[in-house]
């Protein structure tokens, strides 16, 4: 059936049900058994066939056939709330399915969740769509205020609302509005970034169609601000140092470059922006991934980046009141975050520490050389003791690669490169406090340089992934070591250090321009730049056994390859 | 009774009892066996009061003899401390005195009942040294000794008594340090990652206190060769402690307050660099901004202390002494980097400690009962060992 495709899951019994598709006139179908309260149905049943009238005489009226099923607030709302209602009670037995049970009064409050008018083309092979007028509710939970402030959005442009205040069960409410434990995000997802549901979970969202574009849009997207905007600190440095004079190079690269980052960050910001406005809930989520939460700190990096990349005929001398606004976001997620890492409950570092909280960081390097560019004395060195303090520990903790480690991905992958981005930075800073690039500040760079050496060997381990926006983040480091070695290149003048700095500046204006090209195509040829994102879409509780079957069926082409896997797992 | 025992334990040493022991003991006696057991306690509980006491209270000596140290930097003529300075030189040095010679009191009276408990409870006092909370406060006593003599109004520095004392008080540290370091990395059952805890930190305290006031006292090659094995330990308890393995979270919740021994130890160490470099350089800014940031994300952490604020307890006077350690870096970096800021955080720093030490003082004074100790919490291990062996 065809509504299988709407839903993640259907309760068999409603599929038996036959809908009396009478013209011009929507039809509820209380087949399902689910029925706590007829008195309730009854009057829900009147404000459905109202409502239902109404929307229909708002739309066009090309569909032949209109299908109005009501069912619970969510197939997993339901179950969720009913397997709450388990933990609490400890009397019922493990179940599954809900049709039998006597409903329970939470089964009674939920209100139902009544769907849209389902257009059905008489041609058959086209997928169902939406009316525009109406909109999506299984959404709603990951809006802020479960969507409220869309309504009264639209209520202020004038649009009317043809559903009466409809919301989400309560118990479904608080399965999206209390984030997961971060034991569920690594339960939950796989690979390097943590962002590849497991074979077993379900996700609270469908997985086969395609998001709205706000919630679809990960905070990993700063990434390419952090991308471009360090090539615009290389094509800066390669202009202004005099030991690379010998190249020539002129200053348009960098003033491209500015403009085009400074472009991609106001961009990238408002619509992560209009995500917080509009989807709070799901960056919330964000926040508490154990990877993604990294990311929060990438904007303030990129700007930061900015400011140190910022042309000589546009600026020169930066006021110092920009370091301190652009610090303080960055040291409030660092008193959150290491403070988590040393007391806070179950985010130990001993378990979520994986390669991305370089970037937590990388942050407090990129600080002090900004302050110290600046003049500044005393906060550029406070920020640089915090960060080595902490770099100390997280690499001593991914060097040792914990058994207990969860996040670390076995495989290589283009995120390792985010362990050169301290050290490559740190050196820089600490050359600039100090004033020279002393030995205090070679030795962070020869790390740089030899984790540099150590992934790049092996870059025929790098083929074979899956492309993603936060593969941008990743190129930083290498456009890092190489401004870092531009500096070494000032300080230590010769033929060596000089190839070795035009090398690695190629090496890393290559791998940046690749990027782009296939961020373009994944953009506008392949449309997928922007999958959904179902590392926020994990449940809070392990699905039961009987959801991944109900799952397992709604994703499988077919009932008949699933009969067949499954009369083989019994064979087996 | 049994029971009773069992809730003071919990409520106040805060040491994970394992009561199994107790319960084991109990129904080996019978009835009247139990009986002659209770009446024997309540006959000697005068004496058991003294002798139940154990190292933890050398917190409160800790805290007093920072304190005394504390005014004393303050005092000092080089201190460019401007409003402060005037405040602290308008009270007459006797109440400096007198502060100091609280702290010598409480002092050797802590010693002298830690003494009674050495000879009576030998068995108590081994079965503390196993513990991984409590042996590290036996560096306490010790370090609150090396204070007192910096803090000392009477003697100079370079005095010959005063070198002879310092060797006196850093000789029980060197030797507690071959002992209990050594454990860390050669022991079978007691490594690092399972008995850390941020009370270990005390260890590396006592080294670095020692290097400071030899430093003090112009003997640099000992200053060096003590802060040496501080900072090399702290680094490696450092970042164990922030990776907190599984099962190294033994610290009972009554006991979260010694986390601010986070904030105590790189003080210290910037303070020991600060008098073996003879100017507070680069390392000595890093190592206070560390611990800057550190007491900035206590602070703003108040739930992880709301369980143990509950009820006062000995733990309690854990606050004050990291609290003076900073306020004591603090002026030290205001001396050196002339300011605003600075001055004003040596300022805050100062007053919050002093605060927080006068108020631990009045509790003290007004809940006598809850700061004294109603059991042994090692006497369980007492009675484990009987009947082990």
């Amino acid at each position: 059936m065809e509504q299988t495709e709407l839903q993640v899951e259907i309760p068999s019994v409603l599929k038996q049900t036959s809908c009396q598709n009478i013209k011009d006139f929507d039809c509820v179908d209380y087949g399902n058994g689910n029925n706590p309260n007829p008195s309730e149905n009854a009057i829900s049943d009147k404000e459905s066939y109202g409502e239902s009238i109404a929307a229909f005489k708002v739309t066009n009226l090309e569909r032949q056939e209109v299908v109005l099923i009501s069912l619970p607030a969510s197939p997993s709302g339901l179950h969720i709330g009913q397997t709450k209602l388990v933990l609490h009670s400890e009397k019922c037995e493990n179940t599954d399915q809900n049709d039998t049970k006597n409903p329970y009064p939470q089964l009674a409050k939920q209100k139902k969740f009544h769907s849209q008018p389902i257009l059905v083309r008489e041609n058959g092979d086209r997928k169902v769509v939406h009316s525009e007028a109406i909109r999506d509710h299984r959404f709603d939970p990951f809006k802020t205020w479960s969507g409220r402030l869309e309504r009264q959005i639209s209520n202020l442009r004038g649009k009317p609302t043809q559903e009466p205040d409809i919301e989400a069960g309560p118990s479904e409410r608080e399965e999206i509005e209390e984030a997961p434990g971060v034991d569920r995000y690594f339960d939950a997802l796989e690979g390097p970034e943590l962002d590849a549901l497991r074979a077993t979970e379900v996700s609270v969202l469908p997985e086969d169609e395609k998001w709205p574009f706000l919630l679809r849009f990960p905070v990993n997207a700063f990434g390419i601000c952090l991308g471009v905007s360090s090539q615009a600190i290389l094509w800066k440095t390669l202009n202004t140092s005099p030991a690379m004079s010998f190249l020539h190079i002129s200053p348009m690269p960098n003033l491209i470059l500015w403009w085009a980052a400074l472009a991609l960050i106001l961009f990238v910001s408002f619509v992560y922006l209009l995500k917080i406005v509009f989807y709070f809930e799901a960056v919330k989520r964000e926040y508490h991934h154990p990877v993604r939460v990294n990311f929060f700190f990438a904007p303030w990096i990129a700007c930061m980046f900015m400011a140190l990349a910022v042309p000589p005929s546009i600026a020169v001398n930066l006021r110092p009141f920009i370091w301190y606004i652009l610090m303080t976001p960055i040291f409030i997620l660092e008193l959150k975050i290491y403070g988590q890492w040393m007391s806070g409950g179950q985010r130990r570092l001993s378990k979520v520490a994986n390669p991305s909280n370089h970037l937590s960081i990388v942050g407090n390097f990129v600080g002090a050389l900004l302050g110290a560019n600046m003049g500044l004395k005393e906060g550029p060195l406070f920020f640089f003791a915090v960060g080595l303090a902490h770099y100390i520990v997280l690499f001593v903790t991914l060097y040792q690669r914990l058994p207990t480690n969860a996040a670390l991905p076995k495989e290589l992958h283009p995120v390792f490169f985010l362990f050169v981005a301290a050290p490559s930075v740190a050196c820089m800073a600490w050359a600039k406090i100090q004033g020279d690039f002393d030995y205090a500040a070679r030795i962070p760079y020869f790390i740089a340089l030899f984790l540099y050496m150590s992934l790049a060997v092996r870059v025929n381990f790098f083929t074979g992934i899956r492309f993603s926006l936060a593969w941008w983040a990743y190129t930083f480091p290498m456009t890092g070591a190489s401004i870092a070695t531009i500096k070494y290149t000032m300080a230590v003048t010769n033929v060596v250090t000089r190839s070795l700095s035009v090398c690695l500046s190629a090496i890393s204006t290559f791998t940046v321009s690749t990027l782009l090209v296939y961020t373009i195509v994944h953009a506008f040829v392949l449309q997928d730049l922007f999958p959904n994102d179902i590392s926020i879409a994990i449940t809070r509780k392990k699905p039961k056994f009987s959801k991944m079957l109900s799952h397992f069926r709604s994703s499988s082409a077919d009932s008949k390859d699933f009969d067949s896997s499954i009369s083989k797992n019994s064979e087996i | 009774m049994a029971q009773n025992q069992r809730r003071f334990n919990v409520t106040n040493h805060q040491i994970p009892i394992p009561t199994l022991h107790q319960s084991t003991t109990n129904t080996t006696g019978t009835d009247t066996g139990t009986s002659t057991r209770a009446s024997k306690t309540a006959s000697s509980s005068d004496l058991s009061i003294l002798t139940r006491f154990h190292a933890g209270y050398f917190r409160i000596s800790l805290a007093l003899c920072s304190q005394a140290l504390l005014w004393k930097t303050l005092a000092e003529p080089t201190t460019d401390a401007r409003a402060l300075s005037s405040i602290v030189r308008t009270i007459p040095s006797f109440a400096f005195i007198l502060l100091w010679s609280i702290a010598l009191l409480t002092l050797l009276l802590l010693c002298l009942l830690y003494l009674v408990r050495c000879f009576l409870r030998f068995r108590s006092v081994r079965a503390e040294l196993a513990h991984h909370v409590g042996m590290n406060y036996l560096f306490a006593p010790w370090i609150s000794f090396l204070m007192l003599l910096q803090a000392t109004p009477f003697l100079q520095p370079d005095n010959r008594l005063c070198r002879i004392l310092w060797c006196a008080f850093s000789v029980p540290i060197v030797v507690l340090d071959v002992k209990i370091y050594g454990q860390w990395f050669t022991q079978g059952k007691r490594f690092l990652s399972m008995v850390a805890n941020p009370t270990s930190q005390i260890t590396v305290i006592g080294n670095l206190v020692g290097a400071h006031v030899a430093a003090q006292m112009g003997w640099k090659e000992s200053a060096v060769c003590m802060f040496s094995l501080g900072i090399t330990h702290y680094l490696v308890l450092f970042v164990t402690l922030y990776q907190r393995f599984l099962g190294s979270d033994s610290l009972p919740a009554m006991l979260r307050p010694v986390f601010f021994l986070f904030i105590a130890a790189p003080s210290t160490a910037s303070l020991a660099w600060d008098s073996i470099s003879s100017s507070f350089d680069t390392g000595c800014k890093m190592l206070f901004f560390l611990s800057l940031f550190l007491f900035a994300s206590l602070v703003s952490r108040p739930a992880l202390f709301k369980r143990s604020m509950r009820r006062f307890s000995v733990a309690w006077w854990a606050y004050s002494f990291p609290l003076t350690i900073l306020a004591l870096a603090a002026t030290e970096y205001a001396q050196d980097v002339k300011g605003v800021i600075p001055n004003v955080l040596m300022l805050v720093l100062s007053v919050l400690s002093v605060v927080v030490t006068l108020a631990l003082m009045v509790f003290t004074a007004l809940k006598t009962n809850d700061i004294l100790p109603h059991d042994d919490p090692f006497v369980c291990y007492n009675i484990a060992r009987g009947t082990t062996t």
